[in-house]
């Protein structure tokens, strides 16, 4: 694709010292992470002092209840982003697995315990459909998930006639609504856990380093002995698997598997799944992925959105504003880079 | 005819999509008589007009090898900008008309610019715009469709010029022979494909790509202000979900019609038969009971297969140029 | 005669290498100029410094005696700069016609393009290169040497007063050179003054009559007058000394079967007829000049293009290599790429990253399961010993210098722990003290028993560090030498080899 984000010059390349300067504190302090974070906590304690009803335990047990599954998919966007690809359909994975896991529960009578994993491993499935795919044609993954977001959509579509499955037994709302410590939802904690495995996935396995590579530069990683193909694949099967939890967990929160839950196509979750990773410095060139920053940013979202609500601005108007805010993150992160390049910390 | 004769032909863009077309015209009234009948190619026409001038908004983009997610955000805004201007302020339909152009156009300039400002990639920028614009467009309407189309475009979006032919056609033709003249033969649409082709030869050669990025997504906002206009003649409502699903078709007809996607190669012909096929498609699944959801998935196979269909004609075409070495 | 272009007094740096210092070269109208060099020596970034896509730290650019600073290519072009790059810079969809025409299609955007009259003006710069295409043709159905032909002619059409040309020749049959030398000549006459920077010394004794050698950087002599020096004379100058006395000796003969063995390998790239051995502790070269195929050679080899015909044999039983990970992980293979930046490291990760790669799958658990510090605990004696200059191994290794760079990415081989080793043009834009240390650490690896093959167009380098040296051209192997660090006998048989006659 053109004009990607560009890397710094060889001419600034020049100012540069030998090696990078700079303590490990200055490094964090200027680090994406760090910023927001410190924007995250700004913003909720405004609201928190001067919107009426914010920290109010159902407002704190809502937001937090929606930061655990933006979250979720941003996660599933990270995970492809990481290898320089896109996957458009993670909305459509999200909404097929929710009616999946519907069909399973309330027309098969599956029990829970084994319909949620049933479903993840389908949603991840639908990942591999993606990855091999990618891979084997030798295609872009934005034109191939574009076009699979459409089949998987349609079809699902036409096999539940667009009827929802509203009859799901009630554990699963109950566990939409439950509350840990009475402002906790388990939906917050499944993501945290998620984070958690992922940045030890990324930094502590030969997969995510070797997803790593391939995603920084396809060519050296190959050349170095990284089979890329099957690294790709397995990123679009993870992809899958995340957005099928997303899709999962969404389900809990309203109680019904909606076939209309991520939009029309699955659209909708694609402001979301990649507005928390871009926030939070996973660089959609790939190579470089910030796993507490997708979480951060998903969370500086939902803070920031709530808000709005409660400040009765318009819920159209707030979807104008995460457009801009999406702009201004990789403007910002643009300028970022050009600076810390100039002296040479990046 | 040699097996050379024979493939060379199938190295043009819409000869394919053309054979398609006309097979499935064919097969379909065959089981089907009223599919040919007036009224029916009437439908046909009238959406293949909108689907065309939408389809040339990304088409354009593609050629400069990028994407514009907005172009349906852009649609959907000039759409509803379209008719409230008229409803509440009393416009005229030309006064409207001349708005609603001004705002693609500019919509489209401002994302340009800061993609070659930037240097950041054309999916992020327009996947912001696609909110922003969307966001606006909500705000602006709460979801609520503006009802005062007047009488004149009501006209236009549904009566018919000479025998079944609509009104709408003309814009579409307008904008089809504008973007293969544009791209054929005016200086920026050279650049344009010179940029998505190859864009360090072009910065090399001293073509300015701020410019010509700027000049590309400003005509994609106007294609797609244009098409906004054109549904809402056609619907006869300022609808504020105009725009929500261009961006597959708007994808589909373009790679179906030989457009290579990393910039550089497009077809107008190929991209017109794309419209057809996807216009005809739609309508048999209907004719025929099948779910209209199924479209959806016919729409995703047939990207599939064009997009292997033309990396498999590139490959071809990089091979025979090895082998002439 | 008046000066048309003048570089005076240039100074350039990237991190850790000083490019360019106090480099002054002045090109006068109406004379064909020769830059010479070699491998790293500094003529591609004085090229990139005039024509604006780098800018010096010291000295000026003067242009008819006025100092200039183009912001980019495109302003230098504006300026009367033109030049023809080594790479292809062609729009491969368009025509030959709007190729050469490209910046001048229009008055404006919105101006209707005159085809006539752009395929008419085309076709006059044809017929001057004597390039019997059709100005409609498209460019993608040309071959490399008419596309090289093409891009001579569209940097002529822009009726420069100063041309530069970068190895115009490298794709051009004798014929073709002929002519471009005779339109040359015609320049010259009329006023223009043309750089010329070539690897082929017949070609520049034979057309140019002023020359600049740089070498590491700076002038070895800044605009000689050609007639006064003799071939030797400037091989002195581009190379240091007149002879070479290697400080080593002929490494002793290992009498050991070879660990790789080509025979009659033909590849899908258009190799053919290779035949070749290299016996574990043997250090063999594979001389050639851009274009011969050795780069090639290697990945096919190690399974990135298909096996055409032949055989290939390690440690004695055939193989068919099919990917890299195959080479490394099975096979023992490994290769330490020329182009260091785009294919030997990955810039933006860490030292430890790039260095730990090869030896992830190796170094794991069973479940996948691997911590730095092991990592670190197996490369870092490698990095150590090799005296890698980072403040930490979590450092980019985008910021280190080339010479460190390049020595992370031999280090990640050498942690591996491979039996055989293809290292491709080591020492390009490399500072002399990391490039003798690169040789001392050849020759060691291979004293411990690796099989090396070395791919280098760097002559001197060659002979300091092979035992034994194939000459490839074409694709095929032409002839082998046996290196007894006699620098003259050696590079003379070589030479000889490529050209097929003796090298004067």
């Amino acid at each position: 694709m053109n004009h990607t984000v560009a890397s710094p010059s060889i001419a600034t390349e020049a100012q540069n010292p030998v090696q990078g300067r700079g303590s490990t504190l200055t490094r964090l302090l200027l680090s994406n992470e760090f910023g927001l974070a410190v924007l995250l906590s700004f913003t909720f304690l405004i609201f928190a002092n001067t919107l009426q009803g914010f920290s109010s335990t159902f407002s704190l047990f809502t937001i937090g209840r929606q930061i655990g599954i933006n979250t979720m998919i941003g996660l599933a966007m990270m995970a492809v982003i990481v290898t320089g690809g896109l996957d458009l359909s993670v909305g459509a994975i999200g909404a097929c697995t929710a009616m999946f896991f519907g069909y399973l529960a309330q027309v098969l009578g599956v029990p829970l315990l084994l319909a949620v994993p049933l479903s993840i491993v389908f949603g991840a499935g639908l990942g591999f459909i993606n990855g091999t795919t990618v891979v084997k044609s030798g295609v872009h993954s934005f034109i191939i998930t574009l076009a699979s977001m459409s089949i998987f959509f349609g079809l699902m579509i036409f096999l539940t006639k667009a009827q929802s499955f509203n009859q799901l037994p009630p554990e699963v709302q109950g566990f939409g609504k439950s509350k840990l410590a009475g402002v906790v939802s388990p939906l917050l904690i499944i993501s945290i856990v998620m984070c958690s495995a992922l940045s030890l996935f990324y930094r502590f396995t030969t997969l995510g380093r070797s997803m790593l590579a391939a995603g920084a530069n396809p060519k050296a990683a190959e050349l170095s002995g990284i089979r890329t193909g099957p690294i790709i694949r397995a990123c679009h099967v993870l992809t899958g698997g995340l957005a099928a939890l997303a899709g999962l967990m969404l389900t809990a929160r309203t109680g019904a598997a909606i076939p209309s839950m991520a939009g029309q196509l699955g659209q909708d979750w694609l402001l979301p799944a990649f507005l928390a990773p871009v926030l939070g410095g996973t660089l959609l060139a790939g190579g470089r992925v910030s796993v507490v920053g997708t979480f951060l940013g998903a969370a500086f979202v939902n803070v920031m959105t709530s808000g709005l609500l409660l400040m009765r601005v318009g819920e159209f108007w707030i979807l104008a504003c995460l457009g801009f805010m999406l702009l201004l993150a990789v403007l910002t992160d643009k300028a970022r880079q050009t600076i810390l390049s100039k002296k040479g910390m990046v | 005819m040699s097996a050379g004769a024979f493939t060379r032909i199938f190295d043009n863009d819409w000869i394919g999509p053309g054979i398609v077309s006309l097979a499935a015209v064919v097969g379909i009234s065959v089981f089907q008589p009223s599919f040919l009948s007036p009224f029916n190619i009437f439908v046909l026409l009238s959406a293949i007009s909108v689907n065309m001038v939408i389809a040339l908004g990304q088409l354009v983009i593609i050629a400069i090898g990028q994407m514009n997610l907005a172009l349906g955000a852009f649609g959907g805004l000039v759409a509803i900008c379209f008719v409230g201007v008229m409803e509440l302020y009393g416009a005229s339909p030309v006064f409207a008309l001349l708005f609603g152009l001004a705002i693609g156009t500019s919509a489209g300039m401002a994302s340009g610019y800061m993609i070659a400002r930037t240097g950041i990639s054309a999916f992020i920028i327009t996947l912001a715009g696609l909110q922003i614009f969307k966001g606006i467009n909500l705000g602006i309407t709460e979801a609520q469709p503006f009802y005062g189309v007047p009488q004149s475009v009501r006209d236009f979006g549904n009566l018919t010029m000479i025998g079944p032919i609509p009104w709408l056609v003309v814009p579409m033709v307008m904008a089809s022979v504008g973007m293969w003249y544009l791209l054929n033969h005016l200086r920026i649409g050279r650049y344009i494909l010179a940029i998505g082709n190859n864009p360090h030869a072009a910065e090399l050669s001293g073509i300015n790509q701020r410019v010509t990025i700027t000049w590309a997504h400003a005509i994609s906002g106007l294609l797609a202000a244009v098409g906004g206009i054109m549904l809402v003649a056609k619907l006869q409502i300022g609808q504020p979900t105009i725009g929500d699903d261009w961006l597959i078709s708007s994808f589909a007809a373009p790679v179906i019609g030989g457009a290579v996607l990393s910039g550089g190669h497009v077809s107008v012909a190929g991209t017109f038969f794309g419209v057809v096929v996807i216009a005809i498609i739609t309508q048999a699944l209907v004719l025929f009971n099948i779910d209209p959801y199924i479209v959806q998935v016919v729409l995703g196979g047939l990207i599939l297969w064009a997009v292997s269909i033309n990396r498999w004609r590139e490959l071809r075409v990089a091979k025979l140029q090895e082998q002439g070495k | 005669m008046a000066t048309a272009l003048q570089v005076s007094h240039v100074s350039k740096s990237f991190p850790g290498v000083k490019a360019l210092s106090d480099v002054s070269i002045t090109f006068q109208a109406g004379s064909v100029h020769a830059l010479l060099g070699e491998n790293g020596a500094g003529k591609s970034t004085l090229i990139k410094i005039v024509t604006g896509i780098y800018h010096q730290e010291e000295g000026e650019v003067l242009m008819d005696g006025k100092p200039v600073s183009f912001a980019n290519p495109r302003k230098a072009a504006a300026g009367g700069l033109g030049v023809v790059h080594q790479e292809r810079n062609l729009v491969n969809r368009f025509s030959v016609g709007e190729n050469i025409m490209l910046d001048r299609l229009g008055a404006h955007s919105l101006s209707p393009v005159d085809y006539r009259s752009v395929y008419k003006e085309a076709e006059r710069w044809l017929k001057l290169l004597e390039l019997d295409v059709d100005p409609r043709m498209r460019v993608s159905q040309l071959s490399v040497a008419q596309m090289q032909l093409v891009e001579i002619g569209k940097a002529l059409s822009l009726q420069s007063r100063v041309l530069l040309l970068d190895e115009p020749t490298a794709s051009l049959t004798p014929n073709e050179t002929t002519v471009l030398f005779r339109i040359l000549r015609k320049l010259r006459d009329d006023g223009v003054a043309i750089g010329f920077v070539s690897h082929k010394l017949e070609e520049v004794f034979e057309i140019c009559d002023r020359v600049t050698v740089l070498r590491d950087g700076q002038n070895a002599c800044d605009s000689v007058d050609l007639s006064t020096l003799k071939r030797a004379d400037v091989v002195r100058m581009m190379i240091g000394r007149a002879e070479r006395i290697s400080k080593r000796e002929a490494r002793p003969k290992r009498d050991v079967p070879p660990y790789i063995e080509l025979k009659s390998y033909a590849s899908a790239d258009g190799h053919h007829n290779i035949n070749l051995a290299v016996r574990p502790g043997e250090i063999v070269g594979l001389y050639g000049l851009v274009g011969a195929g050795r780069s090639e050679l290697a990945k096919a080899l190690l399974g990135q293009s298909p096996q055409t015909g032949g055989e290939v044999l390690v440690s004695g039983r055939p193989v068919s290599i099919r990917s890299v990970s195959e080479a490394l992980h099975v096979y023992g293979m490994g290769y330490v790429s020329e182009d260091r930046k785009q294919e030997g490291l990955i810039l933006l990760h860490s030292v430890l990253a790039n260095c730990g790669i090869t030896v992830w799958r190796k170094l794991a658990t069973r479940m996948g399961f691997l911590r730095d510090a092991t990592v670190m605990d197996h490369v870092g004696p490698i990095l150590r010993k090799l005296e890698l200059k980072t403040p930490s191994v979590y450092q980019t290794i985008g910021n280190l210098s080339g010479g460190n760079q390049q020595k992370v990415s031999v280090a990640k081989w050498i942690a591996a722990g491979v039996n055989f080793l293809i290292i491709d043009e080591p020492s390009v834009g490399i500072d002399i003290k990391t490039k003798a240390y690169l040789h001392d650490l050849i020759h060691e690896l291979a004293n411990e028993g690796t099989a090396i093959l070395l791919i280098t167009s760097d002559m001197p380098e060659m002979v300091d560090v092979a035992d034994r040296i194939l000459v490839m051209d074409d694709y095929q192997i032409k002839g082998e030498v046996e290196n007894d660090r006699n620098y003259e006998r050696v590079s003379k048989q070589i030479m000889g080899f490529i050209h097929g006659r003796e090298a004067a």
